[in-house]
């Protein structure tokens, strides 16, 4: 494989660009893999990456049913962060920063993982206790966490409305230093070209129509392309596994949705962090394109279109404006959707299932993005030693019979409200 | 913006109602003995399918009435809302 | 004042009014009716940015919506608009703008070094690179980076403008007013629809303003003006020009923004800035017209290139020629057109005709009017830097492979034309799946998805009769169908030039050894070999090439650039267009200001604030207040030089010794009403209800039926069938809800019925030891001894005139009362507690205390219950009934739920009886263990103990009973503190609970 580099470049350059290999290749599928992962998001490049790195199983195939990162991969709000609450997200989220930090150099791909730091706003006492908790709970797992006052806050995001004429005052907030963006699609394109170049076959605009199982052992899938062997597949599909569970006659706690994110005109550099606003759901951070890139709820009712409505943008950009008031002059230039696994405690699954051989991964609400390593590293090693690891062991499918839930925003099942 | 058929009230814009998520599932007697399969199913399974789908909406912001509306999740058309315990054809 | 590009006598701007206007500093005039960009170009000045990657020149590419370089920052009435298009913004006096992203100037550019390193920075360079070392990523390069990207600077001031919205439906709406939207809108009112005809420009016609036709014997400016004055005059149709509908959302919901100030130096009073309509529309016609294509050719880019329907359109709208020495290069008929309009302006243009031997009425035209016309002529490349000095030509083989013959022509500007492409971007964004029309290279609307249908060039029609008569038919329709009045009116004569086919070329091959960058999107520097290269490396997926590229992700969003890009990647995939497929239109059309979409609800009015009826009092005494959800609550009365925690504890204390009073309006209140209300209570709550006796409350917790705590409150019995349920104040809405989803939908047998009572009463609790003397005097005629009123019982009285409801429920865990009055009379209760209760040294209180007083006696509150405890955790076992089914009973036998580890609500106080323990401090055995520290659980709330004068906190940790006694310690490592704490009991003051019952 080509080594890119600085030098690289300046080389090619030289011979006009005409020189660059390809970052994938385009193959035919075999007859029969050792590991068939589908779904070519960024889940299950990561996983066909790490189970090659990690495992040397390199006799394995990627299935995608349109073109890899098309999906949420390549339409997230690119925050990665580690602040959460309960210990199981927590561990298994800081894991997944240090293969963030280390990423552009493992794959050889500039995925720009900027670490400006994530700020949650509070806007009342009450809140900057709950966040006192959660930070509190990160720094006893190892995690950075700082608590600001509204000062401090001021002084790193002046923007916000430090007014009078505020409904919600902003008393302090939360900050992950450590946490920040990386460009969404550098992520899937290096993991894709990584895999590759160790023997992965990426099967590109492959459907899978349905599974061969047999005994409860799964023997193998079948496409658009043909039915393929397979001695263990694993189910990457966040945002259609219902409809994959569907086929395999399976029923998940999992309701599908639609999240809307959207970017302004690029303005020169104002905003150096990720900020998130307290009194709403609403978040924000500055592209290095310098589009203001934002989010908040979802459409609130179960759809597998990406097409979103006025209604939800509106909602959210109401509480953008009353923490960045500035936003109002800007224009918003481009809006897209994706589709939500919206799991019943808001947590991801990545198990075993019932079916040998079988591997899940879903579930991951608004924060597969973030994920994407750690969730690639777990879900290769439980595929590979066809157990789960400790720290993917509290995201079982089981949980919801024993209670042993993962609800950080208390608000059980209705998946809807955010 | 949805445009939604109360039973009650008439054809009304999406905000005024709070959606209520899948129709279908049955809340277990009480006092009935169940397995606690049966049970966590009834809690956290949800039908969740590309196509139609019926769904349960609640008119906040009008007649505060719980009504089950038939919509296609893939592109939001609706083909039929109920009076929460009208019969679904 | 010279202008020297500006015509005299010609074009539609009102040369009796004179504005002048600053650019970069410079002083200019225009004329009203101008745009920047006319005005700049009459003045001769087409050098106004810089592009986004390379800093290259830009000038003037389009008229409009389309454009992709003309943008600039604006200044107006004080207050900086960062991205605005010269295209669009219409001069006022005073107007001021400013080039953006180039340093120090537009003239000399620090950041056009990029230009001449260009070869190092091909599509995606920095996927490649800036990877060493780790840390230079953040720290250096990506500065560097976000400093060079970005366009205008944005204030971080607040927007003083007020956008406003506006809800609209209609019968019909039409989107544009070219040639068929007028025609439909006025087909379709004749027929008696409601109709609402949008106009993009300042100007209605579209088309018609700048084509020379003839409609029923009138000009098309005729025309237009004849019907916009008709529909004008009708009362059921609404005209609005300035208002671009960018969004089509389902169920026929399409919004339009309204730009009601832009053009104007100052928004007047009683005006918005911008008017957001949602119109709900029962048929719509998309005729959003169509934009012509750019042909691609070396430096295509340079200031002076630009579409020749521009050029038309400046000279037949602005009056204003974009140079003297104009070149024409074209693929089809319409270059034409432009050209003879040059000419009858007596100016002399070159036509290069990529066709061998095309004729028409209007190439015959051109030719009589002795316009010197090369056919199978091609421009290689634009020549001049900031400007179009020359451009090189060549004659083109009969393949379009070869270039022969090249030579360099003198020019000053370079007008193109690809042919058309219909704008189907509201069609898409309805869900219509377009298909490729391969007669005219461009996708065309497919099946309606929605009620909408696409007319005129927007559909691909490009001759002006079809439009026409197409456009009347489907106007009578649509309306007819929705009012059936048969009233058809006939389409007028229509007279226009016919044209002949256009080429399907459009990109010029490079001449052997040199290597010009042929751009496609102009705005991100996206070239043709940027296309190749994406391809060559695997990215062939068109949206893998849009990602990898930028193609199309500019500002103007790929309008002139997303098909051109389609065309060349299938040219070298050796597909059809339609297999390569194209990217799905997603609203804005147009990038929409945020402020309009968000409309009047910012500031304080961003979220409705709810007040009690005793604010003012409150206020007028010296509270604090404290956003409670939506409502504002006293947090804390200020005497003198008190803070919070001084205030509090007065108040807290006051209350344990005296009487204190609380406003409690904000609780959640539900009449349940109906002869099954005692069942339906005793299945919503976990404790058993059938048997409590009119004239008595209690309290009740309820679960999700996932066994989480939803709410607790307390619940008094009227009358036989009427029950007062209360609720915490953030669950209000969601108890209501909850009760009528099991009413309505699970147990529709139950005869009851629920409402919310919220506003309807005003409350005031009063505690403490005095409150019963209060009591007395506030209702001398009520025996209020602890049999005649006992706890948690309930009674009606009289207060001083006003009727009164009065409940011995307590949540201070004193001697207390909830007095409730109805709302407007609420002021008066609370003055009359305050002045009775004066000799009692009553002391109002604030949430602050409320919360000291529920601490200390272990009472639970959201921090404990917040929707991951369930009642055991909490110990509220007591009121789990093991007798009878209830909401969320059968989850509570889950393995997770009823292990003995489970973490439980238990006290905890500081070893050294001083330290407070932050709230959100964890418990832990060791303090120095390994991080990841194991936790034993958290501090969910703490206080000063106003009874034993130490901090004292609620916990809750694993085993929680079995800790108590133990020493732990609390840490909280974000204040840097770690206390050595000791678990005790939860009720901390009055364990067996004397005082309520004394």
């Amino acid at each position: 494989m080509q080594k890119y580099s600085v030098f690289s470049l300046i080389k090619n350059a030289f011979s006009d660009h005409q020189n660059w290999e390809v970052a994938w290749k385009d193959p035919t599928p075999k007859k029969e893999y050792d590991v068939i992962i589908i779904g070519g998001g960024g889940h299950g490049l990561a996983t066909a990456y790490y189970l090659a790195k990690e495992h040397n199983i390199t006799n394995v195939a990627i299935i995608e049913k349109g073109w890899i990162g098309g999906g949420n991969v390549g339409r997230n709000t690119t925050i990665i962060r580690s602040n959460y609450m309960h210990d199981e997200n927590g561990l298994f989220s800081e894991f997944g920063m240090d293969l963030w930090r280390k990423m552009s150099q493992d794959l050889n791909y500039n995925v720009m993982f900027s670490p400006r730091g994530i700020i949650n706003l509070a806007h009342s006492d009450a809140q900057m206790n709950a966040y006192s908790r959660r930070g509190n709970s990160m720094r006893l797992n190892g995690i950075d966490a700082v608590l600001l006052n509204r000062e401090e806050v001021q002084k790193l995001i002046p923007m916000a409305d430090f007014s009078d004429n505020v409904r919600f005052p902003i008393f302090g907030g939360l900050m992950q230093p450590s946490a920040g963006t990386a460009r969404h699609d550098a992520v899937a394109w290096g993991y894709a070209r990584q895999a590759d170049s160790m023997g992965v076959d990426i099967i590109q605009n492959c459907e899978v129509t349905g599974f061969d199982v047999s005994n409860g052992k799964i023997l193998g899938v079948r496409t658009s392309k043909g039915d393929i062997k397979a001695k263990k597949v694993g189910l990457c599909v966040a945002g259609s596994t219902n409809i994959l569970a569907e086929m395999l006659n399976m029923t998940l706690p999992i309701e599908t949705h639609l999240l809307q994110a959207c970017v302004s005109e690029p303005i020169k550099p104002l905003l150096d962090h990720v900020v998130t606003f307290g009194a709403g759901h609403f978040y924000c951070s500055q592209s290095d394109k310098g589009e203001m890139v934002m989010g908040g709820d979802l459409d609130g009712y179960n759809s597998y279109s990406q097409r979103g409505n006025l209604p939800t943008l509106q909602h959210v950009l109401t509480e953008g404006i009353a923490m960045f008031p500035f936003l109002s002059k800007l224009k918003m230039l481009r809006t897209w959707g994706g589709i939500m696994d919206m799991s019943m405690d808001g947590s991801p699954i990545i198990d075993k299932t019932h079916i040998n051989g079988l591997y899940l991964n879903c579930g991951w609400c608004y924060g597969g993005f973030k994920a994407t390593p750690a969730s690639g590293w777990t879900f290769a090693h439980t595929i590979a030693q066809d157990r789960v690891h400790d720290l993917n062991a509290g995201y079982s499918l089981n949980r919801f019979s024993t209670g042993n839930l993962i609800d950080e925003k208390g608000l059980g099942t209705k998946t809807w409200i955010s | 913006m949805l445009y939604i058929n109360c039973p009650h009230c008439g054809l009304r814009s999406q905000n005024e109602f709070a959606y209520g998520g899948d129709a279908t599932v049955k809340r277990p007697e009480l006092n009935k003995e169940i397995s606690d399969q049966e049970w966590d199913n009834f809690v956290y399974l949800r039908k969740s399918p590309r196509g139609k789908h019926l769904e349960l909406w609640h008119h906040i912001s009008g007649c505060r009435q719980w009504i089950k509306v038939e919509r296609d999740t893939s592109t939001h058309e609706i083909f039929k809302t109920y009076k929460a315990n009208e019969a679904i054809e | 004042m010279s202008q020297d590009f500006r015509l005299d006598n010609v074009g539609m701007v009102n040369r009796e009014k004179k504005i002048s206007f600053k650019f970069n500093g410079k002083k200019y005039f225009g004329f009203e009716g101008d745009t920047i960009a006319s005005a700049l170009i009459a003045n001769g000045v087409h050098l106004v940015g810089r592009s986004f990657k390379y800093h290259r020149p830009r000038g003037f590419f389009g008229v409009g919506v389309d454009e992709p370089y003309a943008i600039l920052q604006l200044d107006r009435n004080n207050e900086r608009d960062p991205n605005i298009r010269a295209t669009e913004q219409e001069i006022f006096e005073g107007l001021e703008v400013k080039s953006v992203n180039c340093w120090p100037s537009v003239n000399f550019d620090i950041g056009a070094i990029n230009n001449f390193l260009k070869m190092f920075f091909p599509a995606g360079f920095y996927y490649k690179t800036f990877m060493w070392p780790p840390s230079f990523w953040y720290k250096i390069y990506e500065p560097f980076i976000r400093m060079a990207a970005g366009f205008g600077e944005a204030s971080i001031k607040h927007d003083k403008e007020r956008y406003e919205h506006k809800y609209e439906y209609c019968d019909l709406l039409i989107t544009g007013s070219g040639p068929s939207g007028l025609a439909s809108a006025y087909a379709a009112a004749k027929n008696g629809a409601r109709v609402i005809l949008a106009e993009d420009k300042p100007r209605f016609g579209g088309s018609l303003l700048t084509s020379d036709v003839n409609i029923g014997n009138q000009t098309g400016v005729e025309w237009t003006e004849k019907i916009i004055a008709e529909l004008k005059s009708m009362p059921n149709v609404t005209v609005k020009n300035r208002s671009q509908v960018f969004g089509y959302y389902d169920h026929n919901m399409l919004v339009m923004s309204e730009r009601i100030s832009d053009h104007l130096p100052k928004t007047q009073k009683y005006l918005p800035k911008q008017r957001l309509w949602y119109i709900r529309a029962n048929e719509v016609l998309i005729s959003s017209g169509s934009i012509e294509r750019p042909l691609v050719f070396g430096n295509n880019d340079t200031p002076g290139v630009m579409l020749s329907s521009a050029a038309k359109e400046y000279m037949k709208v602005y009056g204003v020629l974009v140079g003297k020495k104009p070149l024409i290069f074209t693929n089809n008929d319409s270059g034409y057109e432009t050209a003879i309009e040059f000419k009858k302006n007596g100016v002399n243009p070159i036509i290069l005709d990529t066709r061998s031997n095309p004729s028409s009425d209007i190439i015959t035209e051109a030719k009589n009017l002795n316009i010197e016309i090369r056919f199978s002529y091609v421009v290689v490349a634009a020549k001049g830097y900031k400007k179009v000095k020359s451009a090189d030509i060549a004659k083109i083989s009969d393949n379009k492979k070869e270039l022969f013959n090249i030579e360099n022509i003198e020019c000053d500007c370079i007008c193109v034309s690809g042919f058309w492409t219909p704008s189907i971007h509201l069609a898409s964004q309805s869900g219509n799946k377009s298909k490729f029309n391969e007669k005219i290279d461009a996708f065309v609307p497919d099946k309606s998805k929605q009620k909408e249908n696409t007319i005129g060039s927007a559909n691909g029609i490009f001759t002006l009769e079809e439009t026409i008569k197409d456009a009347f038919d489907k106007g009578f329709d649509v309306s007819n169908k929705i009012t059936e009045k048969n009233n058809k009116v006939s389409a007028p004569t229509v007279v226009e030039k016919k044209s002949t086919d256009h080429d399907k070329f459009w990109c010029v091959p490079l001449p052997k050894g040199k290597s010009y960058k042929r751009f496609l999107d102009f705005q991100n520097d996206v070239a043709v070999s940027d296309i190749e290269l994406a391809l060559r490396e695997g990215f062939r997926s068109i949206e893998h090439v849009k990602r990898y590229t930028t193609l199309g992700m500019a500002t103007d969003q790929g309008k002139t650039s997303n098909l051109n890009g389609l065309q060349l990647v299938s040219d070298i995939e050796n597909k059809v267009v339609p297999q390569v497929g194209h990217t799905t239109f997603r609203p804005p059309y147009t990038p929409v200001s945020i402020g309009a979409i968000v409309g009047r609800e910012v500031g304080k009015h961003s979220k409705p604030t709810r007040k009690s009826p005793m604010h003012s009092w409150h206020e007028k005494n010296n509270a604090v207040f404290v956003d409670a959800g939506v409502w504002l609550r006293p947090r804390y009365y200020k005497q003198g030089n008190e803070g919070l925690f001084e205030a509090s504890k007065r108040e807290a204390k006051n209350v344990r010794q005296n009487v204190g009073v609380c406003d409690v309006t904000t609780l959640g209140k539900i009449d349940v009403k109906g002869p099954d209300a005692a069942e339906f209570l005793n299945r919503v709550y976990t404790n058993a209800w059938l048997k409590l006796p009119v004239g008595k409350a209690r309290y009740g917790v309820m679960l999700r039926e996932d066994g989480i705590v939803m709410d607790d409150g307390t619940t008094t019995r009227i009358s036989e069938n009427h029950y007062h349920m209360t609720t915490t104040t953030a669950q209000a809405a969601n108890v209501l809800s909850h009760l009528e989803y099991y009413l309505q939908l699970v147990w529709p047998e139950l005869n009851v019925n629920v409402v919310s009572t919220t506003e309807q009463w005003a409350g005031a609790a009063i505690a403490g030891p005095n409150s019963r003397k209060l009591l007395m005097k506030l209702f001398p005629n009520l025996d209020v001894s602890n049999e005649g009123l006992p706890f948690m019982g309930y009674k009606e009285a009289d207060l001083f005139g006003v009727p009164a409801k009065i409940y011995r429920i307590s949540f201070s865990g004193e001697l207390a009362y909830e007095i409730n009055v109805e709302s407007d009379n609420g002021y008066f209760m609370w003055e009359k507690i305050m002045e009775v209760g004066k000799e009692f040294q009553i002391q109002p209180y604030g949430t602050e205390a409320l919360s000291t007083l529920r601490i200390e006696m272990g009472h639970v509150a959201g921090s404990e219950l917040d929707g991951r405890t369930i009642p055991y955790d909490a110990s509220l076992e007591g009121l789990v009934s093991k007798k009878k089914d209830f909401i969320g009973k059968r989850s509570l036998n889950r393995s997770a739920f009823t292990s003995t580890d489970r973490e439980k609500l238990v006290g905890v106080v500081p070893i050294d009886k001083t330290t407070s323990i932050p709230e959100g401090s964890y418990i832990v055995k060791d303090p120095k263990a390994k991080l990841p520290n194991p936790k034993l659980g958290h501090v969910s709330a703490s206080c000063w103990s106003v009874e034993y004068d130490n901090p004292f906190s609620l916990a809750i940790i694993k085993d929680g009973k079995n800790m108590i006694g133990q020493k732990l310690f609390a840490m909280s490592p974000l204040k840097n503190k770690t206390i050595p704490v000791e678990i005790v009991s939860s009720h901390y003051v009055d364990p067996e609970g004397k005082r309520v019952r004394s």
